[in-house]
C-alpha cells in the first residue's frame, strides 16, 4: 500500500525537481516517514511484544472503518439526490460536510506532522534543502490524507454512480482530490504564515492558541452548518428559490460543486461555470505561495523552535491555582497514591497542548448543539426559546454535558511524553488503581463538575427547582458511563500511552457513536421516568429505583476501578 | 595551513538572555578540539550553529573556506554530527535508519550497505541490525548515532557527548577511532563533560563559560606548571573550586528532611 502511494506522489518528480527539491532525498524521507506511521510505538507495558511481525492489516482496518464513517456524509448526499434536489446544491452540502471534517482533522493533527521535533537533530544537520523538507512534509500529509479521504469518499462515489450514472461516477474523484488539496494547502498556508511572522520565542504559544481557536471555530460552524444546510435544502427545491442563495458562491464547497456544471449539470446561479476555475486555482496558488515564499524561512524557524523552550522559562504562578489543586487533592483523597494521581492529572491536563486540543472543543459543542437543536425546530429560534419551559429539552442538554467528560477521560491516559510513565513502574505503588482513580477524580472535578453546575443553574432558572432530581440522576448516569469506558478501555496510568495520529480521528468518531447510543438510551430511560404514565401508579417510585440502581452500579464500578491491580493493568496493556 | 573552521565574533541571544557573547576560534585540519564548559555555558548552542540547526546568529563562520551562511548545504555535506540526545527515528531498525541517512547524502545503496554492516559489526551491533531501536539501550542507540554520523565519511566530525551510555569496550574503541580519524586528517570537535576523556584525546582544549572562551590551549598550557587534572582546572575556572562545600550542603539537606522518610 505504502509503496503504491509513494510511487504515485513521486510521479511528478520532474515538477518536484523544478520546485527545487532533491528527488532522491525526498523519496528517502517519505519512505521512512510512512514506515514509521505504520509501526505502533512500544510502550513500557508492551515491551514483550516488540519482535512480533508488524500488523499490516491494521492500516487496512483503519481504512475500512473510516469508510463506514464516510457513510454519514454520503447519507446526506443520497437523500438529496433521491429527492431530486438541485444537483449542484446537493454537492454543495456534501462537500461542505466533507471539507469541514477534513479541515478539522488537519488543524488538530497537522502541527504534529509539520513540526516533528526529532527532525531537528536528524534532518536539519544533513544536507537537505528547505524545499525538499517542506515538500516532504506536504507530500507526507497528502498520503495521510489520501488514506482518510479515499475510504471516506468511497460510499459517496457509489451513491453518485447509482443516482447520476457511470459518467458522473467517473468525474467524482476530481472535485474530491481538489477538496483535499484545498483543505491541506489552506491549513498548511496558515501554519507557515504564522511561522513566517511570529518570533520563534512566541511561535509555539501563538500556534497553540491559534489551533485552539480554529478548532473551536470549526466545531461551532460545523454544528450550525448541518441544520442550516438542511434548511437551505428544503428551500432550494425550485430554481426560483435557488436564486436567493447567491451568497453560496463565496463558499469553497460551492466552487467545488460548480465543477459539476462543466460536465453538463445545469447551474441556476450565474457565473457558476467560472467558479470551477477558482476550485482548481485555489490549491495551486496556495501551494505556490507556500513553496516560493514561506518555505525558505521554514527551516531556520524550525531549528530555533526548541531552543526556545530551554531559555524562555515560564514561571508558573505560585498563588491561587497552586493552592486550589493541592487543597482539592487533600480534601478529596485520603490516600497518597490517589493524591498523586489527582495532582499529576490536574497539572498535566492544563499544560499538555494535545490534551487541551482534544478536550476543550467539546465544551463548545454543547451550547452549539443545543442551539442548533432549537434552530431546527419549527418556527425557528425565538419560538422554540419561548416554548422551552414546556419541553423536556433540558434532559438533552444535561446528557450532552458528557462530551467533555468523555473526551477528557479518553485522553487522560495519552501523552507525547508517555515514556515518562516509567516512574509509576519504578515507584513503590501497591495498587495502580489508586493512581488511576485519582486521575479520574481530577478529570471529573475539573472537566465535568463546574461545567455541569453552570448548565445546572441555567436549567433551574428556566425549568424551576423540580429539575434538581434530574440533575442528580443525569450526573450519576454520566459519571457511570465515563467510568465504564475507563474500566473497559482505559485501565492505564495517566499520560502513559502514545497517541496514534493515523486513526485517532476515527477512534474519536467511534467513541462518540458508542457514547451517543449508550447515553442516548440512558437519557431515554431517564425521560420515561419524567412523563406521567398510566401503567405505573407511583411514578416517583420509578424515579427512586432508577436513582438507586445507577448509584449502586456506579459504586461497584468505582470500587473495581480503584482496585485495579498490577495483573489487571498488565492484561489491559497486552490487549491495547 | 588554512584553518578548517573559523569562528569570528559569534554571538547568539534569545530575548535578553545572551547565550554566546563573543566566540573567536580557529580550528585546523587534523586537530582534535575538546570543547568543554559547565551546563548552560553555550557548548550545545555553538555546535547547533556549526551544524546548521540554528541559522540565526551574529558573527561569521567559515568552514573549509566557505561562509556558513551562504553555503549551508555544502558545509553540511562536510560535517558528520553525532548529537548528545539519543534522538533518532527509533521505530526503525538500524539498517533502515542508516540506509535512510545514506540516501540523504546520496550514497549508493551498495556503499551504504557495506559501510553500515561493517560499522555496526565493529560496534558489536550486527546481531541487532534488523531489530527496532525502540527497545535499544541508550548505549546501543548511541552506537547507531555514531555510525550515522560517520557513514558519509565526513571531513569534520562534531561529537556532542558521544560516549554517554557506552560500555567500557565501546569507549576504548571510540577513543582509538578518534585517533585514527585524526591521522586521516579529519577535524574533530569534541564536546563533553567527561574530563578524563577530553584530557586524553584532545590536542587542544577550549573552556567556555557564560558564552565566553575563558581558556584555550593544550592540557600542558592549561596546567601552567601545576599538576592539576583537567577536572580540577575546570572547577577552579568555572566555580572557584568550592564543590566540596556544595557537597556538604547537599548531604545535610538530605539529613534534615529525614523525618519524612
Amino acid at each position: 500500500m505504502n509503496k503504491i502511494l509513494l510511487n504515485i506522489v513521486m510521479l511528478p518528480s520532474g515538477l518536484w525537481k523544478k520546485m527545487g527539491a532533491d528527488v532522491e532525498q525526498l523519496r528517502a524521507i517519505l519512505t521512512v516517514k510512512l514506515k514509521m506511521d505504520d509501526r505502533k510505538p512500544i510502550t513500557i507495558g508492551s515491551q514483550r511484544r516488540q519482535n512480533k511481525k508488524e500488523n499490516k492489516a491494521s492500516s487496512l482496518r483503519a481504512m475500512f472503518l473510516t469508510a463506514i464513517m464516510g457513510l454519514v456524509y454520503t447519507m446526506t448526499l443520497g437523500m438529496l439526490l433521491a429527492q431530486g434536489v438541485d444537483t449542484i446544491f446537493s454537492f454543495v452540502a456534501y462537500y461542505s460536510f466533507f471539507l469541514f471534517m477534513l479541515t478539522f482533522l488537519l488543524i488538530t493533527d497537522f502541527a504534529n506532522v509539520l513540526i516533528d521535533t526529532r527532525d531537528k537533530f536528524i534532518l536539519i544537520p544533513r544536507p537537505v534543502n528547505d524545499r525538499t523538507m517542506v515538500l516532504s512534509r506536504l507530500l507526507h500529509i497528502c498520503i495521510y490524507l489520501f488514506r482518510v479521504v479515499f475510504p471516506m469518499s468511497l460510499s459517496g462515489w457509489v451513491v453518485t454512480g447509482f443516482f447520476l450514472g457511470w459518467k458522473a461516477a467517473l468525474f467524482f474523484p476530481i472535485p474530491v482530490v481538489l477538496l483535499a488539496a484545498m483543505a491541506i494547502f489552506f491549513v498548511n498556508g496558515i501554519y507557515m504564515l504564522l511561522m513566517h511572522f511570529a518570533k520563534p520565542e512566541r511561535f509555539k504559544k501563538v500556534m497553540n492558541g491559534l489551533q485552539l481557536v480554529l478548532s473551536l471555530l470549526f466545531i461551532g460552524i460545523y454544528t450550525l452548518n448541518s441544520p442550516m444546510i438542511t434548511a437551505i435544502m428544503k428551500a432550494t427545491q425550485t430554481p426560483v428559490d435557488i436564486l436567493k442563495f447567491g451568497w453560496a458562491r463565496y463558499l469553497p464547497s460551492y466552487w467545488l460543486a460548480s465543477l459539476w456544471s462543466w460536465v453538463g449539470y445545469k447551474a441556476v446561479l450565474p457565473y457558476t461555470l467560472l467558479l470551477g476555475f477558482v476550485a482548481i486555482l485555489f490549491p495551486i496558488v496556495c501551494l505556490w505561495i507556500t513553496i516560493k515564499y514561506l518555505a525558505p524561512s521554514f527551516i531556520s524557524k524550525l531549528g530555533a523552535l526548541d531552543n526556545v523552550d530551554v531559555h524562555e522559562t515560564s514561571i508558573v504562578s505560585k498563588k491561587s491555582s497552586g493552592k486550589l489543586y493541592k487543597r482539592l487533592a487533600n480534601l478529596l483523597n485520603r490516600d497518597d497514591a490517589l493524591k498523586a494521581g489527582f495532582i499529576i492529572t490536574w497539572l498535566q491536563s492544563t499544560r499538555s497542548q494535545t490534551f487541551k486540543m482534544r478536550v476543550l472543543p467539546s465544551f463548545v459543542l454543547v451550547p452549539f448543539y443545543f442551539f442548533s437543536l432549537l434552530f431546527m425546530n419549527k418556527g425557528g429560534l425565538s419560538a422554540s426559546w419561548q416554548h422551552l419551559p414546556h419541553t423536556k429539552t433540558y434532559l438533552v442538554l444535561l446528557y450532552m454535558c458528557s462530551f467533555p467528560l468523555i473526551q477528557a477521560s479518553a485522553y487522560v491516559t495519552i501523552s507525547e511524553k508517555y515514556r515518562a510513565a516509567w516512574i509509576y513502574y519504578a515507584a513503590p505503588i501497591g495498587e495502580p488503581g489508586k493512581i488511576m482513580a485519582g486521575a479520574f477524580k481530577a478529570i471529573w472535578i475539573k472537566y465535568f463538575f463546574p461545567f455541569y453546575a453552570f448548565i445546572g443553574v441555567f436549567i433551574i432558572s428556566i425549568w424551576g427547582p423540580a429539575a434538581i432530581y434530574d440533575l442528580v440522576l443525569a450526573a450519576i448516569n454520566l459519571t457511570l458511563y465515563a467510568l465504564a469506558g475507563m474500566l473497559v478501555s482505559q485501565r492505564f496510568f495517566p499520560f502513559s500511552r502514545p497517541d496514534q495520529i493515523a486513526n485517532s480521528g476515527f477512534k474519536t468518531f467511534l467513541r462518540m457513536m458508542l457514547a451517543t447510543i449508550v447515553i442516548g438510551s440512558l437519557a431515554l430511560g431517564h425521560y420515561f421516568t419524567t412523563i406521567p404514565t398510566t401503567w405505573m401508579p407511583f411514578p416517583w417510585l420509578l424515579k427512586i429505583i432508577f436513582l438507586l440502581l445507577s448509584t449502586a452500579l456506579f459504586w461497584m464500578l468505582w470500587d473495581s476501578y480503584k482496585k485495579t491491580d498490577w495483573n489487571k493493568l498488565k492484561t489491559a496493556e497486552e490487549f491495547a | 595551513m588554512e584553518p578548517m573552521i573559523t569562528i569570528r565574533y559569534l554571538r547568539k541571544q534569545y530575548g535578553d538572555k545572551i547565550v554566546l557573547s563573543n566566540i573567536n576560534l580557529e580550528v585546523y585540519p587534523g586537530q582534535i578540539i575538546g570543547y568543554i564548559g559547565p551546563n548552560g555555558a553555550g557548548k550545545s548552542t555553538t555546535v547547533k550553529i556549526l551544524t546548521g540547526i540554528i541559522q540565526d546568529y551574529d558573527g561569521d563562520i567559515t568552514v573549509g573556506g566557505k561562509n556558513l551562511r551562504d553555503n549551508v548545504l555544502e558545509i553540511k555535506k562536510m560535517i558528520g554530527y553525532i548529537p548528545e540526545l539519543a534522538e533518532l527515528y527509533d521505530q526503525l531498525t538500524p539498517r533502515e535508519y542508516l540506509n535512510f541517512i545514506g540516501k540523504l547524502y546520496h550514497l549508493p545503496d551498495a556503499t551504504i550497505d557495506e559501510r553500515s554492516t561493517k560499522m555496526l559489526s565493529s560496534l558489536g551491533l550486527l546481531s541487532n541490525i534488523d531489530q527496532r531501536m525502540e527497545s535499544f539501550s541508550k548505549g546501543m542507540k548511541q552506537k547507531v548515532l555514531i555510525a550515522s554520523g560517520l557513514l558519509h565519511n565526513p571531513s569534520i566530525v562534531i561529537l556532542d557527548e558521544p560516549l554517554s551510555g557506552l560500555d567500557a569496550n565501546a569507549v576504548i574503541m571510540i577513543k582509538e577511532l578518534l585517533q585514527v580519524l585524526k591521522q586521516e586528517g579529519k577535524t574533530i570537535f569534541y564536546c563533553s563533560h567527561m574530563m578524563d576523556v577530553v584530557e586524553k584525546v584532545s590536542d587542544r582544549i577550549i573552556l567556555i563559560d557564560k558564552g565566553n572562551i575563558i581558556a584555550d590551549g593544550t592540557i600542558q598550557e592549561l596546567r601552567q606548571n601545576s599538576t592539576d587534572s583537567l577536572e580540577q582546572i575546570f572547577s577552579k575556572l568555572t566555580s572557584g573550586g568550592n564543590q566540596v562545600e556544595n557537597a556538604d550542603a547537599f548531604a545535610s539537606a538530605i539529613n534534615s528532611s529525614n523525618s519524612n522518610s
